[in-house]
């Protein structure tokens, strides 16, 4: 118990920590949220009518820094997020974050996953079959596809299943625009189409760190007793390899995974672009750019409550899982 | 209407594709569109105009983040000012309007069997009521007209809406006539609107304009014709799909393939990554300002405040190969004077500035210039630039800059700066030279050269300057600003030609490059286009009220 009760009260000091440097640091970058409005309407607005326009939407210029920091603790706690005072001027920012979310969820989620069950499984087959040709081969192209810039592999799988074959698969948007939302088949089979090249882009660079891993944790694991034991028992091979050695094996990469589930929310920021899929990573980088407080503030506090909480179930699975961990607490 | 791709990343895209697309042949010549005065209705029109956002689908035209998606598609202007063909009026709302003899006020006949998208009818009422609503709300009141222009009252009597000042106001005609969209009375006086008309989201706009909103979704807003169009038979365009591009590279893309007919945004290697790819792909910007280094004349900063140095800058930088390699040639080349041309050829005075020997670059003029300002190849004259980061045209241009100076032996060292810093130093006066561009031009070169030049709009190092950003300060050149608004229009082209004969002399700005509205069209099904020998109205989709002039105008061969 003793050790669950710390991990909550770390929780709870790192979030507060995190929110108030998320409050801090965008207020000592250079610019305000003024001088970016000026430059996106090309100084053609009068200035009272700016100043105007930005109060009505909830920037309190000048006013006392402290008091201002309270505010935002209390609004980031209660979900009164505010509007944007950025690009999306005057969009509520709960709807803003509302209309990206699903869809990073969804793809980055999903290539996450994918790439980790992918990735596990291939570092387990070769791992048990190290030497040989799947071994050799396999670990070895997923390092070097790793490595790639994923921006690139996305310009590439555009190239090549795009342009090149006459637009075989669609290159932007997350679904047909002539195709209303809804739950059709067509609708769903258009958002599947299109997230086939940005998952794919996700999963070829992601797939290589599990691969890599899970193979060395496979190799250590094959090396225990109970391994031996199970082959004396006359186990067969394939219920070894994934119920004795593969899952074993795992755990160490299971944290691994929470921290990238974790990180998920934050989107894929080259990705998107890239695509031209709307997601969470494009909307932090505008809201950056325009010194759009409340939607920076907002995205940062997602995105540190994502990686906090990934880590404490994380801890909490081990807690269940790992007895070790339960006899130090 | 990002104009610039920020990302290097993404800018490689089109490169790649550029590069590894196979070539077909187009010809890019457009078929003259057939002179007829109307055509059948039907088709449709895509915009790929980067947005770097999803739409928000609010569409109040008071709000100045949304308002490029509802002016001239849902809300007009009473005449719409081209400023690309000496300030052509097309009477919109307002038939006629007529000054008073002392130019304080102006009387708009507003016109008949007009009606709202929902039915109800227009009326003066309506015209009186937008203007008096920005009275009430300032935040509405986009470009100051009762603060700062001098706006009185507004009054009606029949059909006939008079706006009365307390000063010339002949120079803010644009703002008032053209850039503000009238709103309908019915809506905006009740419930939400009424209360708070700057943050009213206006979901379902109504106006008067050519088009409807249905429907809207964060991809893509998608624009239908308003069956009870004033205009009888217009538009002839049926449906324009206006979806949201976050990036330069999946735009540019789209308007290649022919998927998007109507480009506002810069494609590098235009030939390659467009032209060439499909058939009927067109382009042409008009030029509207300047792009510019800027000096800084404060007597703080003693190298950019000797007039010598300013010389020989203008005189060793060659505009043409900054244009040619730093800007694709897609924008143009700059002269010393400050005023676009072609686009404002009439103010142009061409034998001013080869007479001042800045027609042509000449480094050994400008070396003789250093030499006596006191600098020499034994002991060089180091200077700093700043200019904006992911601007890949401007690095380009400074690097051809940076090889001309260095040849007269000036050592620049460009610094590339994030936007927001690059603003803070430009706005407070903290830097030696600055590469950059006057915010926004006008209807006639009088608007960016007074930015650029008029004292008043200055403010002291270390304040920010609203524009004016080298600090000039010259009370002939204030004096010929202060006589503009009044004079006719002979007089009017004069003095700006006086003005541009002080930027020869004194050089406070050297202009490089000329900024262009960014357009590509593709003729294959949608004719009607503006060109340069019919330039009928501001081409990128971002000019607004321009889109609605555009939309008037083009028509699909397939629907005929």
């Amino acid at each position: 118990m003793r050790f669950l009760l710390r991990r909550l009260g770390f929780f709870v000091l790192t979030l507060w920590a995190a929110l108030t440097l998320n409050f801090f640091i965008p207020k000592w970058m250079p610019g305000n949220p003024k001088q970016a409005l000026i430059d996106r309407t090309h100084h053609r607005l009068s200035d009272k009518a700016i100043d105007a326009m930005l109060a009505s939407f909830g920037y309190k210029q000048g006013q006392n820094i402290f008091v201002q920091y309270l505010e935002y603790l209390k609004d980031q706690l209660t979900g009164d997020w505010g509007r944007s005072i950025g690009q999306n001027l005057g969009e509520p920012v709960s709807r803003i974050v509302g209309e990206a979310l699903p869809w990073t969820l969804g793809l980055v989620g999903l290539a996450t996953v994918l790439a980790f069950i992918l990735g596990s499984l291939v570092g387990i087959v070769a791992g048990w079959r190290r030497g040989s040709k799947i071994d050799s081969v396999l670990p070895s192209v997923f390092v070097v596809t790793s490595a790639l810039p994923y921006f690139w592999v996305a310009l590439l799988l555009i190239l090549f299943f795009s342009v090149w074959t006459n637009g075989l698969l669609p290159s932007d948007f997350s679904y047909d625009n002539a195709i209303p939302m809804g739950f059709s088949g067509e609708f769903v089979s258009s958002v599947l189409q299109h997230a086939v090249l940005p998952a794919a882009t996700i999963v070829i660079t992601a797939v290589g760190g599990w691969v890599l891993t899970m193979r060395n944790n496979m190799i250590t694991t094959l090396a225990e007793d109970y391994i031996r034991m199970g082959r004396a028992k006359g186990l067969s091979n394939n219920r070894i390899m994934l119920n004795y050695a593969g899952r074993n094996a795992m755990l160490p990469n299971l944290s691994g995974f929470a921290m990238s589930l974790g990180f998920v929310i934050s989107g894929a920021i080259l990705i998107e672009y890239v695509f031209n899929y709307q997601g969470l990573g494009y909307l932090l980088f505008n809201a950056v750019q325009n010194a759009d407080y409340p939607l920076m503030g907002t995205l940062f506090m997602l995105f540190t409550v994502a990686v906090l909480v990934a880590v404490f179930v994380c801890d909490f699975a081990i807690f269940l899982l790992d007895p070790r961990a339960r006899a130090k607490g | 209407m990002r104009r610039k791709t920020a990302l290097v990343v993404v800018t490689a895209l089109s490169l790649l594709t550029a590069a590894c697309g196979k070539s077909t042949t187009g010809t890019n010549t457009a078929t003259p569109a057939p002179t007829k005065s109307s055509y059948k209705q039907g088709g449709t029109v895509t915009i790929a105009n980067t947005q770097g956002q999803t739409w928000t689908c609010q569409f109040n035209p008071f709000n100045p983040a949304v308002n490029a998606e509802s002016l001239g598609f849902i809300y007009e202007p009473l005449v719409y000012v081209n400023l690309l063909q000496n300030q052509a009026e097309t009477p919109m709302l307002a038939s006629a309007y007529k000054w008073s003899d002392d130019k304080k006020s102006v009387t708009f006949t507003i016109r008949d069997g007009v009606t709202w998208s929902d039915g109800q009818p227009f009326s003066a009422d309506d015209v009186v009521f937008t203007f008096n609503l920005m009275k009430q709300t300032p935040a509405v009141d986009l470009y100051s007209l009762w603060s700062g222009a001098g706006l009185q009252s507004v009054s009606a009597s029949g059909n006939q809406v008079t706006l009365a000042f307390n000063a010339v106001a002949t120079p803010y005609f644009y703002n008032f006539a053209d850039q503000v969209g009238i709103v309908p009375k019915h809506i905006f006086s009740t419930g939400d609107a009424a209360a708070h008309p700057d943050t009213w989201e206006d979901k379902a706009p109504v106006g008067t304009g050519p088009f409807k909103v249905d429907p809207c979704t964060p991809n893509n807003i998608q624009y239908t014709a308003n069956a009870t169009y004033w205009q009888k038979g217009k538009p002839y365009i049926q449906k324009v799909e206006y979806p949201a591009y976050l990036d330069n590279a999946p735009a540019n893309l789209d308007l290649a393939s022919g998927k998007a007919q109507w480009g506002s945004q810069f494609i590098p290697g235009i030939k390659a990554a467009y032209l060439d790819k499909s058939q009927g792909n067109n382009t042409w910007s008009p030029p509207v300002v300047n792009v510019e280094i800027f000096p800084n004349l404060d007597p703080s900063h003693k190298v950019t405040s000797q007039l010598a140095v300013r010389q020989a800058i203008a005189l060793g930088i060659d505009r043409t190969k900054i244009s040619a390699i730093g800007e694709d040639g897609q924008q143009p080349a700059a002269n010393q004077t400050g005023v676009v041309v072609p686009t404002f050829s009439k103010y142009y005075d061409e034998a001013a500035v080869k007479s001042a020997g800045l027609d042509a670059p000449n480094a050994d003029k400008a070396k003789q210039l250093l030499a006596s300002a006191g600098y020499s190849a034994a002991k060089p004259l180091k200077l700093n630039i700043i200019t904006i980061q992911g601007y890949t045209d401007w690095d380009a241009s400074l690097a051809v800059i940076k090889q001309n100076l260095a040849a007269i032996g000036i050592q620049i060292n460009i610094q590339d700066l994030a936007q927001q810093t690059y603003d803070d130093k430009l706005y407070k006066g903290d830097y030696d030279l600055a590469y950059g561009s006057e915010p926004a031009g006008g209807p006639t070169p009088y608007y960016e050269l007074r930015q650029m030049l008029y004292s008043k709009a200055s403010a002291k190092i270390g304040d920010d300057a609203a524009s004016n950003y080298v600090r000039y300060t010259n009370p002939d050149v204030d004096k010929l600003f202060d006589q503009y608004p009044t004079a006719d229009d002979a007089t009017q082209v004069d003095i700006i030609k006086k003005i541009g004969g002080h930027m020869l002399t004194d050089v406070p700005v050297i202009p490089t490059t000329e900024s262009v509205d960014w357009f590509q069209y593709n003729t294959a099904d949608i004719q009607g286009w503006p060109t340069k020998d019919n330039p009928y109205c501001q081409p990128a989709a971002y000019n607004v009220p321009d889109v609605e002039q555009l939309l008037l105008h083009i028509y699909s061969k397939s629907a005929q």
